[in-house]
């Protein structure tokens, strides 16, 4: 018996700490200020595809660090395994994240001049989260990759 | 804004895939950033757009959001047609704008 209700105070506390810091977080993002370009993750991605599928595939790269130290500079590198001439070629790549207030890294629109899918940058991440570069390629098609960075030091604010 | 164009490898010749390195000296303001002695809110401040051209044709255009990183790097590939000037155009939300070149000069 008394193991019977050491088990279910236990089970009470657990369940206590484990709801706590998810209120504390609810919290924190009520207060945050809405910046001017604020857009979710969900929104960004429907506004590039236009609704179409995201296929995740081997042929994008992203390159960026699984632990950044720093979330203000992060170095993000993406490439692109597809030929650059006339008729295939890669017609964009779009960098987003997934936690930043405005989702929208950066888009990159190429032309078969660039020679190869290739593009390199630093950016700022408010938090642990996912690097996904989205491919536009010249038949329509979309392709996705996406890295997770663990942040120690935010880099917004 | 001061701005850097670095080619890299130095030497190339018509045909090979250099990497084009554009570097601004630019704060990047979020505008959600707070002045730590007065608490206003500083404006936003970022770079909205880059284009490289050369010899005046587009070859990339990028669309810029403020989460890129303070002085921001913009590297991309490029094909070295034959001799020319790329030029690297940066635009801000605020309408300033700079132009910098740099002559590609194929060896071979």
């Amino acid at each position: 018996m008394e193991r019977r209700s050491f088990l279910k105070s236990f089970t009470a506390a657990a369940a206590c700490v484990a709801v706590l810091p998810r209120m504390a977080s609810a919290a924190d993002e009520a207060k945050k200020v809405a910046g001017p370009n604020e857009m979710s993750y969900a929104t960004a991605l429907a506004a590039i595809t236009g609704g179409k599928a995201v296929v995740e595939s081997a042929k994008v790269k992203v390159e960026a660090p699984e632990i950044a130290e720093n979330g203000a500079v992060v170095p993000v590198k993406v490439t692109v395994d597809s030929p650059m001439n006339e008729k295939e070629y890669v017609k964009a790549i779009h960098v987003l994240n997934t936690k930043n207030g405005n989702a929208r890294c950066a888009n990159i629109y190429l032309t078969p001049a660039n020679g190869e899918a290739f593009f390199g940058t630093r950016i700022k991440l408010g938090g642990t989260q996912d690097v996904v570069a989205i491919a536009q390629m010249s038949d329509g098609t979309f392709l996705s990759a996406k890295q997770n960075v663990k942040v120690t030091i935010g880099g917004c604010g | 804004m001061k701005t850097l164009i670095k080619i890299k490898p130095k030497t190339y010749a018509v045909g090979d895939i250099v990497k084009i390195d554009f570097m601004a000296m630019h704060p990047m303001e979020t505008g959600m950033r707070k002045d730590k002695d007065t608490g206003a809110l500083i404006p936003a401040n970022y770079i909205d757009e880059v284009k490289f051209l050369f010899n005046d044709t587009v070859i990339t255009k990028m669309v810029i959001w403020e989460s890129l990183s303070v002085n921001p790097l913009f590297t991309v590939s490029f094909k070295v047609p034959s001799v020319g000037t790329l030029k690297v155009i940066a635009k801000t939300n605020n309408g300033q704008s700079v132009e910098s070149s740099e002559s590609i000069t194929p060896k071979g």
